[in-house]
């Protein structure tokens, strides 16, 4: 049935249409729509979950931890500020190989105070051990929400699934939202492999030396990139019962394209138009949009992107004192080819500003005036400041 | 296992640490080197308290509607519940931990709510008495000094004969509080059951000196409580004259039958609690009462809070004036005041006063009461001064009389303060002192004594004489900054309901109206509990390692030493004090 949804409520209803159980969250701009909807939810009986009301996002997470091993299906929702606040167990949820979800709305971090989209937060928690999949439109976050349930009960490591801020969260689409008996066909209810029994009592985690610490990484390590097949057949299950796919990443007019932009959530979406307009007027150029960040799908990247004359990655993220952290990872991903094109580095709409098609003509221009990358990041729309008040 | 990217396998099992070892292997007891233990304290309340009432416990009852068991906990201690939640003038209320919080519990009105609840329920005493001694007592007077150690001396195993020359028991409780401050009421009940645990009270029986020679052949001690009544002299010109009269005398003869309708200008010389009774009981009587002090207001020995009702019941106060004559004058009495000034500072602390120049100011007034302090009536009523053989304690003089008789003296004549509750701790004492020299000798009284102390002050407890459970508490008087305020929450001091201002001059009635149980155990649950395990569970609840058990005994848990690390944060959670963390013991 096609709803008029906010991107955050196609979040709330993904987590309702799950049958989660347990949801522990702290209010942040612009994540609090999906779990103001969810209380409602817990509130009047539409989801028979536990709503945990907490201190901070750091609690929201310990929360999780706790419910998710005692075998729950368990969501949390944060932002920016929130997120980083919740950065040392985010390592805890993934070393504990918990399969907690967390939709993470892509803000701006402070200072200066900044509540619009930024890729940064998320991005930067990149090490922690969680699946991150990023999303364009609001069925792609209703979507990818009931797949992150899924792929994250089969791995045994938590994900995230990534929208843009007020691009996403408070923008009103159409969605297409699913039937229950639809859903439980895709997502069975949890067979958890970790579940604290009090008739059969364990200790989890406690100290694990040396001679062992590192194999445990290595399974992680094993599992994150087992991911990506996995996600794959769940997307086949997906598009067999909705009718939809997605793809770690989406190939869009690349097949013969001599320039490609790489892109990530919404400006995607722009792109596309871009795209469309330029092939009007003979330019050979075409998108590829990354949905999945960790894994890496290396592989996919270098099929779709080892025959362009030019790649252009757009960041709207940075690095202090390296770059676009898409571009680093693009980069990196094409090194070893014998064969491989220039990768162009992109900075643009950071801090909600946005990426119209103008910005992309200007992007467009560089690419092709420029005849060999620079390791600088190079920004777009940069404007002259005009500082007032006391000089210092 | 081996990285491949497309066709990956699954691991079949989690790497991760599990462990199905129970924990409880791993005695962290061992780590420890401070140690955590209940130790209860002593509340600044009961130490303050001259009879030494186990406030924090009593409390503490309240809170649980154990009315008639926080109604035993006074009475061990004092015997006078229903006329000290009265009249008290509660110094344990200046000493409040909670003061420093907010406001003092309201100590005093929730001694007389669970004395007024045993009154409406006729509840009987569940103190037993200790087996009988064998021994007679005599008791001379039936104040309330005499009637206090008619009390512990009947707990301890005598029989008590109290004589009293008066045809009522009571002494200046039936004679001396008006009775808008103590209904008669409220005092009867008090007195019938110290009668009826066994206590023989001959009224009209005045005795002579001669009794303290002839009393050895039937009693095996004698205590004198003879109370102070008579007053000093203003030592002016014109202090015979007819219409001058004295305080007590007026207020006994109010307390016969309401005494004479007044309807002129009263002058009452005084600035204790008698003149203001005094002053209050004239106006009552329809008269215009002025109170003469010669100091300040600050000053008066009276307690604040009945000068405070006093002045709203239309008492006038002269401060800084002293009678230096007083002449007849037509029908009525000329008095001549001085004013006085403030002068240095006493080797008391008090200001002292000296006069202002030639200021004089005069007064025509139809009467004078002159209420300016007691002393004993007779000399005898006071231990004989500078005999050897006395042994002077804190608040009684225990001495050898003829025939090797001892004789204790106790009340007003050798307390430091003439109020009743004083008059309770030194009959309290005395017959702690008479107990011991009775069974352990003279040599053993001072250090028994000691061991009932409660705190640095000198009060005395008789449950710890006793061998109760006060007496395993910490001597440590528990300071505001001891007590973990997070634990409470901000709660006003209950208001005292009273009759209306307008109604109090207009009779004789209480002025005091009753609380409700909801009110009292409201009151009672703000007290700290200073020092006292409530049971709140703290300790249990914060103990990270689990290592606090809950079992079946009276305190409902224990501490688990083969796992408690000695982290001590039972100790700082516990809200009220009552344990403590301290070394470990080498073993």
């Amino acid at each position: 049935m096609k709803q008029v949804l906010e991107g955050s409520h196609a979040v709330a209803e993904a987590v309702r249409l799950a049958k989660v159980q347990v949801i522990s969250a702290y209010p942040i701009t612009p994540q609090t729509h999906i779990v103001e909807r969810l209380s409602d939810y817990c509130a009047d009986g539409t989801i028979k979950a536990r709503f945990l009301r907490v201190e901070s996002e750091h609690s929201a997470l310990a929360v999780m931890i706790g419910a998710a091993s005692t075998g729950m299906r368990t969501f949390t929702a944060t932002s920016s500020q929130g997120l980083a606040l919740m950065h040392e167990l985010l390592h805890w949820s993934s070393g504990a190989r918990l399969p907690i979800v967390m939709a993470e709305v892509n803000r701006a971090l402070a200072p200066g105070w900044n509540i619009w989209a930024d890729q940064t937060d998320s991005l930067s928690q990149r090490d922690t051990g969680w699946i991150q999949l990023y999303c364009e439109t609001g069925q792609e976050v209703l979507d990818t929400t009931l797949l992150a349930f899924r792929l994250a009960e089969a791995v045994n490591l938590p994900v995230m699934v990534v929208l843009d801020a007020f691009f996403l969260s408070h923008t009103y689409e159409p969605v297409d939202i699913p039937s229950q008996a639809q859903v439980d066909e895709f997502l069975p209810p949890i067979i958890p492999r970790i579940q604290l029994d009090p008739a059969n009592p364990c200790a989890l985690n406690q100290l694990s030396p040396p001679n062992i610490y590192m194999e445990m990484r290595y399974q992680i390590h094993l599992v994150m990139q087992a991911a990506l097949s996995e996600l794959e057949k769940f997307e086949g299950d997906f598009e067999r019962i909705f009718g939809r796919r997605y793809g770690a990443v989406e190939p869009f007019l690349c097949q013969d394209a001599e320039i490609i932009l790489v892109t990530s959530g919404t400006i995607t979406s722009t792109s596309r138009q871009f795209v469309l307009d330029q092939r009007a007027q003979g330019e050979k150029i075409g998108v590829l949009k990354v949905k999945l960040f960790r894994p890496f799908p290396v592989e996919a990247v270098r099929g779709y992107l080892k025959n362009a004359r030019k790649v252009g990655v757009i960041d709207r993220n940075f690095s202090f004192g390296a770059g676009g952290i898409f571009a680093q990872e693009v980069r990196a991903a094409l090194y070893g080819l014998a064969r491989r094109p220039p990768v162009f580095g992109f900075i643009a709409g950071l801090g909600g500003r946005d990426v119209t098609l103008e910005s992309l003509g200007e992007i467009l221009t560089r690419l092709k005036t420029l005849k060999r990358p620079d390791p600088e990041s190079i920004w777009i729309g940069l404007q002259e400041v005009q500082l007032a008040g006391p000089k210092s | 296992m081996k990285a491949k990217n497309n066709s990956i396998r699954l691991p079949e099992r989690l790497l991760i640490s599990r462990s199905y070892t129970t924990s409880e292997s791993n005695k962290t007891g061992s780590w420890r080197y401070l140690m955590p233990r209940y130790y209860e304290k002593t509340a600044p309340c009961s130490v303050a308290c001259p009879a030494a009432e186990d406030i924090g416990r009593i409390q503490m009852l309240n809170t649980q509607g154990f009315f008639k068991e926080a109604w035993d906990t006074i009475l061990v201690e004092n015997p006078f519940p229903a006329v000290c939640g009265r009249i008290c003038f509660h110094p344990c209320e200046k000493v409040c931990n909670r003061g420093r919080f907010d406001e003092a519990v309201s100590i005093r009105a929730l001694e007389r709510f669970v004395a007024d609840t045993a009154q409406r329920y006729k509840l009987t005493s569940g103190i037993e008495p200790m087996a009988f001694t064998g021994k007679r007592i005599a008791v001379v007077g039936a104040g309330p000094a005499g009637l206090a150690a008619a009390h512990f001396l009947h707990l301890l195993g005598y029989d008590c004969h109290v004589f009293e020359a008066l045809p009522e028991p009571g002494g200046i409780l039936r004679w001396g509080l008006p009775r808008y401050r103590l209904p008669l009421a409220a005092l009867q009940p008090e007195i019938e059951r110290i009668r009826n645990s066994g206590v023989s009270i001959y009224c009209g029986q005045a005795v002579g000196r001669d009794f303290l020679h002839s009393a050895g052949e039937t009693y095996g001690a004698v205590f004198m409580a003879c109370g102070a009544q008579r007053m000093p002299l203003l030592r002016i010109p014109g202090e015979d004259l007819p219409g001058i009269s004295e305080g007590l005398a007026f207020l006994c003869s109010v307390a016969q039958g309401g005494g004479p309708g007044f309807q002129g200008t009263a002058a009452v010389i005084g600035g204790g609690n008698t003149a203001v009774d005094v002053a209050r009981c004239l106006r009552r009587l329809g008269a215009r009462a002025m109170i003469i002090y010669r100091r300040r207001r600050e000053d008066m020995p009276a307690f604040a809070e009945e000068i405070e009702l006093a002045l709203l019941e239309g008492v006038e106060l002269l401060e800084l004036y002293a009678p230096i004559r007083i002449e007849k004058e037509g029908n009525g009495l000329r008095l001549t005041l001085q004013q006085m000034k403030i002068g240095a500072m006493g080797a008391d602390g008090r200001m002292r006063v000296v006069p202002d120049e030639n200021r004089i100011r005069e007064l025509t007034v139809d009467q004078v009461f002159k209420a300016i302090g007691f002393e004993a009536a007779e000399p005898w009523h006071v231990p004989e001064a500078g005999a050897v053989s006395h042994l002077k304690l804190r608040q009684a003089v225990l001495t050898q009389g003829a025939n090797s008789v001892p004789v204790v003296y106790c009340g007003d004549p050798v307390t430091e303060i003439q109020s009743v509750v004083h008059a309770v701790a030194s009959a309290k004492e005395g017959a702690m002192a008479l107990h011991v020299l009775l069974t352990g000798g003279t040599a053993a009284v001072a250090e028994t004594l000691a061991a009932a102390a409660v705190g640095p002050g000198g009060s005395l407890s008789m449950e710890a004489f006793l061998k109760g459970e006060r007496l395993n508490r910490s001597s440590h008087v528990v300071a505001y900054e001891e007590i973990n305020i997070d634990h409470f929450q901000y709660a006003p001091r209950m208001i005292q309901p009273r009759l209306l201002q307008a109604e109090r001059v207009a009779s004789f009635a209480e002025i005091d109206l009753k609380i409700s149980a909801g009110m009292a155990i409201r009151e009672a649950e703000r007290c700290f509990n200073c020092g006292l395990c409530n049971q709140c569970d703290n300790c249990r609840l914060f103990c990270p390692d689990l290592a606090v058990r809950q079992e079946d005994s009276k305190r409902g848990r224990r501490i688990d030493y083969d796992y408690c690390k000695g982290c001590g944060i039972c100790v700082v959670e516990c809200p009220r004090n009552a344990m403590v963390l301290e070394e470990e013991q080498d073993s």
